[in-house]
């Protein structure tokens, strides 16, 4: 749609002006084409086209056969006699159950609207999937909705479904709540499972996670460090200066639990330390993210949290550029954002993988936990403060005690995270 | 005959072209993109990789997408598959007609100021304002009356409330270019970003749900909302609207061709310097139709709300874009937004089949998606090119006092 609004001037300009000029050249090639058409013929010529089509469709063939991909026997690979691979495939199967025809479960996956390849949160619940797969041996089709009003469509897709008869329907995000609300009446026979929402039916498990008890963590290490003289990969600390940040995507009562437990843990960590927030508005946006933790840096904090999507990348390239850190969200950016890795001392993660995957070994066997809200914390692995891949070894010993101090008082109770600002 | 002369006798006997031809032709491009489409699928299908059982086999090589099975669902699936014999009322088809309904109003708005030689792009953005103000208006409104005569008065109601402030939105850009002499290309592609960004200000505080982690106004209740008559129920679809649709599509081609206003608006698109000689005031024609197509936004906006969410949501959809591309296949004619909304419609619900049914990532569908849509908008595309150009048509070459061609003002729209 862009394209078109992007040159409107043509358009309202249209037809194109014609200039003396392009028809004299027009007249040039014409007769060039008249010349060699003398000799030929049409018939000729039209013969000449025929070769042609044909030749290129003989070429097309030759090289969609020579393309690497396509189907491939399990073992025997590009060998042409895929009847035997097949034969022992069927061998296997026979054996026990694993690789055989018939799946331990079939699970539906719909992802939130961000789609595959946003490297976080739909990602890591494909990953969970994947992880099922090979461990539990089941199958899973996916669906990406690229709005709101297609996730009940794809939900009822998986529900009303024969072949194969799904198991379990994965729902990805908390804006699918109004419409699983609905499709779990519809369909009561069919059992769902929902990331960050809870809906109040037998056959939905809702999943949900202590963001607030992670970030907690988050804030007791960015406060304890800023308190000091730090110095490590791309950033440092200066005793001197009490201060971090925090960067969110666009607000709202779920981003707020990871800024309330933030702001906790640093209160934790020390009396002295101030928290500058900010809301970028979009989970897309770096070059916003970049804008808010650059004024964070230059006005004194030395570490910025983000809890913003990919807006987080920009909240990494200020670190660099000001020598400051950063604490990742979602997965070990580390990893994942690994030119940032000298900059990210660690990241809160959330496992979204383990609730998708809890939720399909449930299913398997037989125990699914229809009706329950799990919610997952620092005590059954569902959040964590995992240390960056290169800065985790160089953080002193005494941070990382009371880190872990904490996180056994949080589980054991002692310590109690607030969920709001 | 050098080539030249032998595309302008082509591009000659397409504007000559008859209705009949037309259908012929296009149906002909439907064809062809189909085919190409499915060389695609083809050669995606080979640079990927999959278990010899998953694989389709065509002229003794493999592939991993089957075209038959894609194009199959992108059609039949749509429809609900009318041939199996197990069409379900609530099956897809009634998400085909959803998606339908709402192109219609989307489309009529584009192609009502196309018509009147106005490109308007902020069908998107008076429709974000048509939904907000519905959704917030009905609201109010549903707590004085409820039950059966709740409905009756609701949806008018909520429909006329879309369509004043989509109007209202819509007279902005018609008033700057007036009397200010502003781009309406600019100002309504920039009034977009300022309904979506006020509308996420206001529901993400003043009007948010509180039961909700979403940006979303309180949820209407049911009775103010589209009955769901006959089928759809579980699709979000009301007969009833399309019904408003398909009126809609009848009255404004009714207005336009045989109103005075309509001639108004149609003189003022072709030769707005002939129309304002001939008395048709120029800047109560802009604002006006800059209005009635904010007006036809907004009520898409109001469909949206009263029949597929329930509530205004941040993130509408875009419709308002997709109505661009519905009105230009369609010519301009509001007769024909009828039909182009319905293929649009097919593809776009037929997308979600297809990702249901097989493995092909839903990009390669996007791609088969704007390759049809680019193959049976191009003929009409060319047409309206060819109709400018001296030399083709049966016409004879209207010369305008200044040396000009007629055909140079351009902007012809009409069928």
């Amino acid at each position: 749609m862009n394209t078109f609004g992007s040159n409107p001037g043509e358009w309202a300009a249209f037809p194109p002006k014609r200039s003396g000029n392009v028809r004299y050249r027009v007249v040039e090639s014409d007769e060039f084409m008249t010349r060699s058409r003398a000799n030929t013929g049409d018939m000729a010529s039209d013969i000449d086209r025929r070769r042609f089509v044909k030749a290129a469709s003989a070429a097309g063939l030759v090289g969609l056969a020579g393309c690497s991909g396509g189907p491939s026997g399990d073992g025997s690979d590009g060998s042409d006699g895929s009847d035997g691979s097949d034969g022992s495939d069927g061998d296997d199967s026979g054996d026990g159950s694993d690789g055989g025809d018939a799946p331990a479960a079939n699970v539906g996956m719909v992802y939130a609207t961000g789609g595959l390849g946003d490297g976080s949160f739909n990602d890591q619940a494909q990953q969970g999937a994947l992880q099922a797969e090979e461990e539990l041996n089941i199958s899973f089709q996916e669906s990406q909705p690229e709005e709101v009003s297609q996730f009940g469509t794809f939900q009822q897709q998986f529900a009303e479904s024969s072949d194969p008869d799904y198991d379990l329907v994965c729902c990805i995000g908390f804006l699918q709540v109004d419409s699983l609300s609905e499709t779990a009446g519809s369909y009561p026979d069919q059992d769902f499972m929902i990331v960050d929402e809870t809906v109040d039916a037998d056959n939905v498990a809702s999943y949900t996670f202590r963001e607030h008890e992670g970030s907690y963590l988050a804030g007791l290490m960015a406060s304890l460090l800023t308190t000091q003289d730090f110095s490590a990969g791309g950033g440092s600390t200066a005793g001197a200066s009490t201060n971090v940040g925090f960067v969110g995507g666009v607000e709202s009562d779920l981003i707020q639990k990871f800024q309330a437990g933030f702001e906790a843990g640093v209160a934790a960590g020390s009396d002295d330390v101030d928290v500058s927030v900010s809301y970028t508005g979009s989970f897309t946006d770096p070059a916003a993210g970049r804008e808010a933790a650059t004024a964070m840096y230059n006005s004194g904090a030395d570490i910025v949290y983000h809890a913003a999507g990919n807006t987080g990348t920009g909240v990494f390239q200020a670190a660099q550029e000001q020598e400051g850190f950063a604490i990742g969200v979602d997965r070990d950016q580390s990893i994942t954002r690994p030119d940032y890795a000298d900059v990210i001392l660690g990241s809160m993660v959330k496992r979204v993988d383990t609730a998708v995957y809890s939720s399909i070994e449930a299913t398997v066997d037989g125990e699914f936990p229809g009706g329950s809200n799990v919610a997952l914390g620092l005590d059954n692995e569902g959040v964590a403060l995992v240390y960056g891949d290169q800065l985790g070894s160089e953080l002193p010993q005494g941070v990382r005690d009371e880190v872990s101090t904490a996180r056994e008082d949080i589980i054991a109770g002692d310590v109690d995270v607030p969920s709001e600002v | 005959m050098s080539a030249a002369d032998r595309a302008r006798d082509a591009l000659s006997r397409l504007v000559d072209a008859s209705a009949t031809e037309r259908v012929l032709i296009s149906t002909a491009a439907l064809v062809l993109s189909v085919l190409i489409g499915a060389v695609l699928v083809l050669v995606a299908g080979r640079m990927t990789t999959c278990t010899a059982g998953e694989a389709v086999y065509y002229f003794g090589t493999g592939f991993c997408y089957d075209p038959v099975v894609v194009f199959d669902r992108l059609f039949l699936g749509a429809l609900g598959d009318p041939l199996s014999g197990s069409w379900s009322p609530n099956g897809q088809f009634a998400v085909t007609l959803r998606e339908t309904t709402l192109l219609i109003f989307t489309g009529l708005s584009v192609a009502l100021a196309f018509r009147a030689g106005i490109f308007n792009i902020g069908t998107q953005g008076q429709m974000v304002v048509g939904a907000l103000a519905t959704a917030l208006g009905v609201l109010w409104a549903s707590s004085l009356v409820s039950g059966a005569v709740g409905t009756v008065v609701l949806i008018p109601f909520g429909l006329l409330v879309g369509a004043v402030f989509g109007g209202l939105y819509g007279a902005v850009p018609g008033l700057l270019k007036a009397y200010a002499d502003a781009n309406e290309v600019i100002t309504t592609i920039m009034l977009n970003f300022i309904a979506t960004g006020v509308a996420l200000y206001l529901v993400s505080g003043a009007f948010k749900d509180p039961n909700s982690a979403a940006n979303q106004t309180v949820p209407l209740p049911e009775f103010a909302q589209f009955p769901a008559l006959l089928f759809g129920a579980r699709q979000d679809f009301s007969i009833v609207a399309l019904g408003f649709g398909l009126l809609a599509v009848a009255a404004l081609y009714y207005v336009l061709e045989h109103t005075a206003f309509g001639y108004d608006v149609r003189t003022s698109g072709v030769q707005p310097e002939a129309a304002e000689y001939g008395g048709v005031d120029a800047k109560r024609t802009v604002v006006a139709s800059l209005s009635l197509s904010g007006a036809l936004g907004g009520i898409a906006g109001a469909m949206y709300v009263m029949m597929v969410l329930g509530t205004f949501q941040t993130g509408i959809p875009a419709y308002g874009f997709d109505g661009i591309t519905v009105s230009i296949l369609a010519g301009n004619n509001p007769l024909g937004v009828g039909v182009a909304a319905l293929l649009f419609g097919v593809l776009k619900s037929g997308t979600t089949v297809v990702q249901f049914a097989t493995d092909v990532p839903p990009q390669l569908v996007g791609v088969l998606r704007g390759l049809i849509i680019l193959f049976v908008a191009m003929p009409e595309f060319f047409r309206l090119l060819a109709r400018g150009l001296p030399g083709t048509g049966s016409k004879p070459e209207a010369v305008a006092t200044d040396g000009g061609t007629a055909g140079d003002r351009g902007g012809e729209t009409d069928e």
